[in-house]
């Protein structure tokens, strides 16, 4: 057994660093090593509120590299803090690349990675005990983004603000998270899309109260690039082709096997049933994602390639094509009944990520998913203004909205129904 | 979180999973030491080898200490779905599931990082 979940984290971060490498290698590929650093450098300033795609601001090298190092820090966190490689890590690792191409930096994050640490020292406990909540959380990196680089301060206050802001900002979020959890129970697989955007709420309303306006931001790369269209499409070839190699013959049952878990909060496909049908169901998700993206019409941009990795991330912690399709079928019916475009930036977002709510198609069936689907795009096409852009699983925080409002309505019927 | 509301929580999801068979009799036995604790839940349903494995599993799997000290905080607070026992076996030092005439009994220990084995009941070579 020992041996079994050593060859698992052994196989997953081989996967991983691919994975990470060969984002970095498309970049330079596509933009040269010159392009790469100076676009590398130019993110590592700039605003990051939603939505700011990186490839559109600082182009493809830059971005990509980017990403690849949000990621990797990621990943080594994991190792330092000894936690074996399985689903909600391997996500947390894709989660991260992904929105390293929208909003996080290397610098950013760190701050809220310390923050999260002292939480966790207050209680006695060590940053491991709270690594999800440190790599998830930091959907609020660009809070310290806006504090150093959007109010207009001198260069070593602004670093100051910025830093405070985000051990600040860790340093609160296991508190609001674990509560978060108990809203919606688990149906909601963005949990800190939740908990950031509950806090980003907060933040957004300090700023505004002490004046300051957030000025718009909407970067959303629109042009076609080889590269980045076959980006997600080749990664996610390489994980079914892993997951095959892991499980040999055996890798269909277990994917069968993924499809009929519900995939609440915590649902770690690998421990449940293995890696190999673990990397062939995110490398399905993948392609299918991409294949939608394609039949819309949508760019392969920062952002779409972002949420792209996410779900593929959690194809290992509660996502499988059984249990998502009802939520982004709800998710197109509401955007043709609003008379909103498939291809616009929400929208594409929306279907990418609604599959945060593919538990409750997963536990409760496919009426109650695309009602979650429908509900969730109409709330995610608004939340984003309330926390001002700050927080960037905003479909988690809608997800998360909707989750709690559906699971409050399911259980008080069940609860309160006669029964004796 | 303090004692109290730790076992307050597991008593809460293990319970919730022995009630979802509906038995006639359920029977909850604790027994604390200063840095751990001993669980006992008998009851009178009728399991199924495959089931009894299946608990065995869930309460003795692997540690996870990124998911404990944070999913872990749903332990006992589920109203809805089935009730999940590999949220009780991550935060578990030791379980035994065993037969008893008419139904099943589950011994889980639990403690902090002094627990002390010897002071509990666990069998020779376990923990």
């Amino acid at each position: 057994m020992a041996q079994k979940e050593i060859s698992n984290h052994t196989y997953l971060l081989i996967i991983l660093s691919l994975l990470l490498t060969g984002m970095i290698f498309t970049g330079l590929a596509d933009s040269g090593i010159s392009a790469t650093a100076k676009g590398f450098l130019k993110i590592q300033t700039h605003p990051a509120r939603l939505i700011n795609d990186y490839i559109e601001i600082a182009g493809t090298g830059g971005a990509l590299l980017n990403g690849a190092l949000v990621g990797a820090i990621g990943l080594l966190l994991i190792l330092v803090s000894r936690i074996p490689l399985s689903g909600p890590t391997f996500a947390a690792v894709l989660t991260m690349a992904g929105f390293g191409l929208f909003g996080k930096t290397p610098l950013n994050i760190l701050p809220i990675f310390f923050g999260v640490y002292l939480s966790a020292r207050l209680v006695g406990k060590g940053l491991r005990d709270y690594l999800m909540i440190a790599l998830f959380g930091t959907a609020l990196a660009p809070l310290v983004s806006t504090l150093a680089w959007e109010l207009g301060l001198p260069p070593l206050a602004a670093v100051l603000a910025g830093t405070a802001g985000g051990i600040v900002t860790g340093f609160f979020l296991p508190a609001i998270a674990v509560s978060m959890l108990h809203l919606h129970q688990g149906y909601n697989l963005y949990n800190m899309g939740l908990t950031c955007g509950f806090f980003g709420l907060f933040a957004a309303a300090l700023l505004r109260g002490f004046g300051h306006e957030y000025a718009g931001a909407f970067y959303w790369f629109e042009g076609t690039n080889p590269y980045l269209s076959l980006l997600v499409p080749a990664m996610s070839l390489l994980l079914i082709a892993a997951g095959i190699v892991r499980d040999g013959r055996k890798v269909w049952k277990a994917l069968r096997e993924i499809l009929t878990i519900p995939g609440r909060l915590p649902s770690d496909f690998i421990d449940l049933v293995s890696a190999g049908g673990t990397l062939l169901n995110s490398g399905l998700i993948g392609l299918a994602g991409s294949l939608y993206i394609y039949l819309i019409g949508a760019p392969f941009n920062g952002s779409v390639i972002g949420g792209l990795l996410t779900i593929m991330g959690f194809g290992a912690f509660g996502t499988h094509i059984s249990n998502a399709w009802p939520v982004v079928t709800g998710v197109i019916l509401a955007t043709l009944a609003t008379g909103n475009s498939l291809n616009s930036p929400g929208p594409v977002l929306a279907a990418i990520f609604s599959t945060t709510l593919a538990p409750l198609a997963g536990e409760f069936g496919i009426p109650a998913g695309v009602a979650a689907g429908i509900i969730h795009l109409l709330m995610v096409l608004q939340t984003g203004a309330w926390h001002g852009g700050m927080n960037l699983y905003n479909n988690g925080f809608a997800g998360g909205l909707t989750a709690s409002l559906i699971i409050a309505v399911i259980q008080w019927y069940r609860t309160n129904k006669e029964e004796f | 979180m303090k004692r109290k509301d730790f076992i307050l929580h597991l008593i809460g999801e293990i319970s919730s999973y022995i009630l979802q068979g509906d038995p006639m009799r359920m029977v909850i036995s604790l027994h604390q030491e200063e840095d751990g604790l001993h669980l006992c839940i008998i009851d009178d349903n009728e399991h199924s080898d495959e089931e009894i494995k299946k608990i065995d599993k869930a309460l003795n799997s692997r540690k996870r200490p990124e998911l404990a000290s944070y999913y872990g905080a749903m332990t006992g607070h589920d109203l809805l779905g089935s009730s999940r026992l590999n949220l009780l076996g991550w935060q578990l030092k030791h379980c035994d599931v065993a037969r008893t005439g008419s139904g099943i009994k589950i011994d889980l220990w639990l403690g902090g990082d002094r627990f002390d084995s010897r002071k509990f009941t666990i069998p020779e070579g376990k923990n």
